[in-house]
């Protein structure tokens, strides 16, 4: 197959967002270690981080994510989504500066992809307060305060505790059953039991069942993995009778690939696809003539290199992360 | 206040200027070096951040600081930890809630896609009319409340403006469950599949409206749900046979429910379809109607042991007929599917 993505293109794009974000870009502004996370992952998925990013970059960057580290511990440890919060040392009532799942597990993943060894991370303070975020149904709110509650962040605390290698954090089990009622009437995975069976929650549910060892727990896996195959129509869609979305390239492959079925795809029609949202401007967008966002760009990426993984970088479909970074860290946790 | 009205009369004087804010100093944003993905603030957007950090930092309750909340959500809904905060000046200044859920349904109008003000929304509604003292009336007089009225009303403009509105759904099912709606949903349900028979969360939320309220000690539920659902899914597939959410309904509720009915009642039914002049031509033409018969055939061979060897011999040859013509683009599927018929 050959590989004609504008990589140079999508490398600047990827590099100017790091560098700045439009004003239109506002409602970022708690995500930006998201949007931060998923540029790197483009960048490395082209191969083109280190070329990309001086050493110099590289560190000021990792100081900047170390920045939004909460320093205190308790319920709201772990690290922010961005520096809008203000400084820590100004906050007097807790909940102003308040840790994020989501932003944790995109810190952790940003500081791999620039090098870091994680060492300067509380990592106890992050699976304690990891443990408060856990409902009694087994499902997880993102931070204290909120009922904001579903699969995305059950994914984000399993991405932590696997890369930190301490689950200490999560009820395996509590966890598990509330992903198994998640199993829907067609195969497909939901946010809550008898909600709409959805791509990005099929993601979630089927990566964190993976990361804890226990795709066994779920349900129908052969449903399961015929309902992901059946969102292909050429790129993939996130629910029945919707249009492809560039993202699910990711969201949806990535479950497919978990799941064993990367040999039932028609990889050549989700490529066509992915190269269909291309923007001139670099990135690509959600649909083919659509603006282009670091979202989308990063996860159609990504979900390229699935349909043709000889000619990048191996990914990993449970972390966003490259497979030689995961082994990296992994070697560099059995030294301590 | 409107959000527009809001921004015309405040727009024009920035915070630092205001007489009510003289004793606030902001607190900047510490970037340091190194700062990923920075935005190009507006002026306006770095001020109000700036007043915002400031009373948060401390906790200050008060209506300034609920304004400020406000014109902050108003630019970024995101924002994670001003809702938070949010809810807690709403309840600590006793703010009138009905005024707060206008307020939130402005939001969404500019946000459809933001997940917190759903949440806030949920913290408002059951603040507003706890679920136990519901439960003391009817259906009928709780549709009737004005509460629900004003959230059925909301939902249904939601809805409305986008069919497939996730959250809308999602929030929705929350408010049927907790109050007890399930009469009014299916009827809901049933307009929404009328208005448009692909529209898939419609389809989900039938199963929702039927399943999630069932009695268990109800007796014959399953075969009366099942009997009276195949035929309402006849119909829809009439309509349009080559739509996926029908399919995967019918198949999917019966393989849980009354997975022998998948043979007994469905697959006649279906036939009887295909073998119809008006409907023989689009039948024969979708991948739902054969992928249907081969859930039917693997539930039925599996049940039925000495019909097995017939029912795998006509799916071999319906999975090549979808290979090679009807579904090609799933066609490693169905030749994967055909292998591992004799397994099954």
């Amino acid at each position: 197959m050959v590989v004609d993505l504008e990589l140079n293109a999508h490398a600047r794009y990827f590099k100017f967002c790091l560098n700045m974000l439009p004003a239109e870009a506002v409602s970022q502004d708690a995500s930006r270690m998201t949007v931060a996370h998923l540029c790197l992952v483009g960048l490395a998925t082209l191969d083109r981080l280190n070329d990309s990013l001086s050493e110099t970059q590289r560190a000021s960057m990792v100081d900047w994510i170390y920045e939004q580290q909460i320093p205190r511990a308790g319920a709201y440890a772990g690290f922010r989504g961005g520096s809008l919060f203000g400084p820590h040392s100004s906050c007097t009532y807790a909940p102003a500066n308040s840790a994020n799942l989501a932003a944790t597990y995109s810190a952790l993943c940003s500081l791999l992809l620039l090098g870091d060894s994680l060492s300067r991370v509380d990592k106890r303070a992050i699976t304690s307060a990891m443990r408060q975020l856990q409902l009694e149904s087994g499902t997880f709110v993102p931070h204290p305060g909120t009922n904001e509650r579903d699969p995305r962040f059950i994914y984000c605390a399993c991405a932590i505790s696997a890369i930190l290698d301490d689950w200490s954090g999560v009820d395996k089990d509590a966890a598990t059953r509330y992903i198994a009622e998640c199993s829907n009437y067609d195969g497909g995975m939901t946010q809550a039991r008898f909600q709409e069976s959805h791509g990005g929650h099929l993601y979630c549910c089927v990566a964190s069942l993976s990361l804890m060892g226990r795709l066994d727990a779920l349900p129908d896996r052969r449903r399961t993995l015929k309902w992901a195959l059946f969102r292909q129509s050429g790129g993939y869609h996130g629910r029945t009778n919707k249009v492809p979305d560039v993202c699910y390239s990711f969201w949806i492959g990535a479950a497919i690939e978990m799941l064993g079925g990367h040999d039932l795809v028609d990889l050549g029609a989700v490529a066509y696809f992915i190269r269909q949202c291309e923007a001139d401007i670099g990135g690509l967008a959600k649909w083919p003539g659509y603006r282009p966002d670091p979202l989308h760009a990063s996860l159609g990426i990504v979900g390229y290199s699935f349909c043709c993984p000889e000619k990048f970088p191996r990914m990993s479909p449970e972390l966003l992360l490259p497979e030689s970074v995961l082994e990296a860290h992994r070697a560099r946790q059995t030294q301590t | 206040m409107r959000i527009e009205d809001s921004e015309q009369a405040e727009e024009a004087v920035s915070l630092a200027q205001q007489a009510e804010w003289q004793d606030i100093t902001p607190i900047e944003q510490d970037e340091g070096e190194g700062s990923m993905c920075p935005i190009a603030y507006t002026d306006e957007y770095r001020e109000l951040m700036g007043y915002l950090r400031a009373v948060m930092a401390v906790g200050e309750v008060s209506e300034r600081a609920l304004a400020l909340t406000a014109r902050v959500i108003e630019e970024n809904p995101g924002h994670y930890t001003v809702w938070v905060y949010r809810k807690r000046l709403v309840e600590e200044l006793e703010s009138d809630i009905a005024k707060e859920l206008d307020w939130v349904s402005e939001i969404s109008s500019k946000f459809p896609k933001n997940y917190q003000l759903w949440h806030h929304r949920e913290s408002l509604v059951t603040r507003l009319w706890a679920p136990s003292n519901a439960q003391s009336v009817s259906e009928d007089q709780r549709v009737t409340n004005p509460v629900l009225r004003r959230e059925l009303q909301f939902l249904g403009a939601a809805i409305d403006e986008d069919s497939k509105n996730f959250h809308a759904w999602s929030y929705r099912q929350w408010l049927i469950s907790t109050y007890a709606l399930w009469t009014q949903e299916l009827v809901f349900v049933d307009t929404m599949i009328n208005q448009d028979v692909r529209n898939n969360s419609a389809w989900n939320q039938r199963y929702f409206a039927i399943l999630a309220n069932r009695d268990p000690s109800a007796v014959h539920f399953e075969a009366d749900m099942a009997k009276s659902e195949i035929e309402y899914v006849v119909e829809h597939i009439k309509l349009a046979p080559n739509n996926d959410s029908p399919w995967s309904y019918v198949t999917g509720l019966l393989l849980r429910h009354a997975p022998s009915m998948l043979y007994t009642d469905l697959l006649p039914r279906i036939k009887q379809l295909a073998a119809d002049n008006a409907y023989q031509a689009a039948m024969t033409l979708t991948p739902f109607y054969w992928s249907a018969l081969l859930d039917i055939y693997e539930q039925q061979a599996a049940d039925h042991p000495d019909t097995k060897k017939q029912l795998v011999e006509e799916s071999r040859a319906i999975c090549d007929q979808l290979a090679s013509e009807t579904d090609i683009i799933h066609c490693r599927y169905w030749n994967f599917r055909k292998t591992s018929l004799d397994t099954c």
